[in-house]
């Protein structure tokens, strides 16, 4: 009996010091929610993310935290879907207390986001979802450290189109936010620039395109403009290649990273080369000197180098989050929106500042430098822009 | 493009029915949905891609050995889990639904999020008859499936065993008092549906990369097949196959390629609503 008092006494002081001790110790760390799709298709994205925000907490842990204590980042899984972004959106601040939020790379799952970032009144900073009516609807509490669809497109693609001097341009789109989207865009600014094209949409999950190929090859064009994400691509450089479409017409993968993933070349093959993709990351060109240390960092703690660049923006937007706290002074949402509004930080992709001009997608937007890179004989070649190119588009 | 259209539908229609065979087996003896059937796809495409590219094997071996180790792991699994339910439906569902998730992980966990894609057999593409290009692989994974389908008609038809699942899915009292174990019969056929799965896998991963989620398409597909086919005919499952691949590739070039799977369930409805036990089904009576 005596035992069992004991026992009962020593449960209840253990019971009681976690309760006492449990806040003080939470107290010791600021935590910065992040959203990304860690299953479903496009589980690489989360695991770039993942990558990512290893490296920006111990960058800015070892450069003493923020307000003093360490940054701790909580991921919450959307899977991609809309429902569950909203809903681990809201678990994040509600359950998890984070004070802002990052991430995000479908385009649908950032829309039901913001709703919630607006409506809960907490900072959130997309970081490659790209559809414009996400910093569009210019909400007080959403920003975006990362491409939008028509900074891509105005800036890079249409440009380059017009710098090539394609006179015949199809556009392929995936029939999601992002896909229909982008795709809208670029038939403007190809009406603009005066180029010919065609258009068609394919289902987000279709393997087989080889239906969709025989249609594009017939219009005989000279380029691809391709917004197919994930394996899709994959499925299109492949399947482009065995039908005959390519070499004559060059592809451009709209999104960029699946043109980098680790087996791009055990899944397509020769087909891969000559194929051309928008990214913000060169395997040797860098652009700002925290760039290389990233580089270096990576190889580092993964053993490999970095491919996919969507581990770079997330490093980047834990870093712009970070320096708003440290500069707000505070975890204040309003104090920290005007903290994120003030960004004026050099990070990887260059210096990071966030319009505030409202009317359109460029209202808390900070749109990074985009390149137009092609696979030739394995080695990337900048194509676009002018000054940056380290090559000429082969075909 | 009309024959481009025709020629793509049938070899899709090909590996839609050779997918759905598996489901319609399972369904068929044993009155089991089994929701998992696209991760055992997954799972044999995976299995071949590791014995294949990364232990060394050559890739036909590669492929036996995927759909082997597709089956045992079908039994343990009819064992295990499958077993336990007989005479609930609704029980076998929701733990196949479960498992099918379970599987999902632990394949991101395992593989990683990439596509993962053994090697090809033949490489190239082939000028057909002037007309249009079409991928060897393709070709060659047509003849494979084409090949495995026939044996399987052959296995149900010319032998004992074959004799024992279709007496037993047309009347399994029957079966049982003329002597047959159906208890060991469900575990054999649940593994050869898994295996069925599996062989479509390793013929289609080097055309269809592997990823954790891909087998969630294609299960649903099967499952259309073997609706519109009508629940446990085989002969259904390969003309519901056909009639899918047809419809989705002429829809794609003549209507619209946003929306290519819509045209599956528009014909599966048309069917259902004039024959509601699909096309070769048995009517209730």
């Amino acid at each position: 009996m005596k035992k069992c008092r004991m026992l009962i006494c020593l449960m209840l002081a253990t019971v009681g010091t976690v309760l006492l001790l449990g806040p003080a110790l939470a107290a010791d760390t600021i935590k910065v929610g992040v959203v990304g799709p860690r299953t479903g298709g496009a589980a690489a994205t989360g695991k770039a993310f993942e990558e990512g925000i290893q490296l920006a907490t111990e960058y800015v842990n070892a450069k003493g935290g923020v307000l003093g204590k360490k940054l701790e980042v909580v991921f919450e899984d959307t899977a991609g879907a809309p429902d569950k972004a909203a809903s681990g959106f809201e678990r994040l601040v509600t359950r998890d207390k984070v004070v802002m939020v990052l991430g995000e790379s479908h385009s649908s799952a950032a829309l039901a986001e913001i709703e919630v970032a607006n409506r809960l009144k907490v900072p959130f900073v997309v970081v490659e979802a790209w559809a414009d009516p996400i910093t569009a609807k210019n909400y007080k509490y959403v920003f975006r450290a990362g491409p939008s669809n028509s900074g891509v497109v105005n800036e890079s693609i249409a440009k380059w189109v017009a710098h090539e001097g394609f006179k015949k341009a199809y556009i392929v789109a995936e029939n999601t936010d992002w896909g229909i989207g982008i795709a809208d865009l670029c038939k403007a600014a190809l009406d603009t620039i005066g180029v010919e094209y065609g258009f068609l949409m394919t289902e987000r999950t279709s393997q087989d395109l080889y239906t969709e190929l025989n249609k594009i090859k017939a219009f005989n064009p000279d380029v691809v403009l391709a917004f197919v994400y994930g394996t899709g691509l994959h499925y299109l450089v492949a399947q482009a290649g065995e039908v005959g479409l390519t070499p004559k017409a060059a592809v451009l993968d709209g999104a960029g990273p699946p043109s980098l993933w680790p087996d791009f070349w055990t899944n397509v093959g020769d087909y891969g080369d000559g194929a051309t993709f928008v990214s913000s990351m060169h395997e040797k060109v860098e652009l700002t000197e925290l760039a290389a240390q990233f580089r270096e960092s990576y190889v580092k703690a993964f053993g490999k180098s970095p491919t996919d660049y969507k581990s770079r923006s997330m490093f980047d937007a834990v870093l712009i989050a970070a320096d708003a706290i440290n500069r707000a002074g505070s975890t204040d949402a309003d104090i920290l929106v005007d903290a994120l509004e003030k960004t004026e930080l050099l990070v990887t992709r260059g210096t990071a500042r966030f319009g505030t001009t409202k009317g359109g997608p460029e209202y808390h937007h900070w749109m990074p430098p985009m390149l137009i890179i092609q696979w030739q004989n394995k080695e990337q070649v900048v194509l676009y822009p002018p000054d940056a190119a380290t090559g000429k588009l082969k075909r | 493009m009309l024959a481009l259209a025709i020629t793509n539908g049938l070899v899709i229609g090909m590996i839609y029915a050779l997918t759905a065979l598996g489901v319609s087996l399972v369904v068929g003896i044993m009155n089991v949905v089994n929701f998992a059937h696209g991760e055992f796809y997954i799972l044999a495409g995976y299995f071949s891609y590791i014995f294949a590219h990364t232990m060394g094997f050559d890739p036909f071996a590669a492929m036996f050995i995927a759909v082997c180790a597709v089956f045992l792991f079908g039994v343990l699994v009819e064992y295990t889990i499958i077993r336990p339910t007989y005479g609930d439906e609704l029980y076998s569902l929701i733990l196949t639904f479960i498992l099918s998730i379970v599987l999902q992980n632990a394949y991101l966990l395992i593989f990683g999020p990439y596509p993962n894609k053994p090697p090809n057999w033949v490489s190239g593409a082939t000028n057909v008859f002037g007309l249009f290009y079409y991928g060897n692989q393709r070709l060659a994974a047509l003849a494979a499936g084409v090949a495995v389908i026939v044996l399987f008609f052959a296995m149900l038809k010319m032998t004992w065993f074959g004799r024992m699942i279709r007496a037993t899915s047309q009347d399994r009292e029957m079966a049982e008092l003329n002597g047959i174990n159906t208890k060991r019969l469900n575990m054999l056929s649940f593994g050869l549906g898994c295996a069925l799965a599996g062989a479509a896998g390793v013929i289609l991963a080097p055309v269809f990369p592997v990823t954790p989620t891909a087998g969630v398409p294609l299960a649903l597909t099967a499952f259309v097949c073997v609706v519109l086919g009508g629940m446990g005919s085989m002969r259904g499952c390969i003309v519901g196959g056909l009639i899918l691949g047809l419809v989705e590739n002429l829809g794609a070039a003549y209507v619209s390629t946003g929306y290519k799977h819509v045209f599956m369930f528009i014909i599966l409805i048309l069917v259902l609503l004039v024959r509601p036990s699909g096309l070769f089904g048995r009517s209730e009576a």
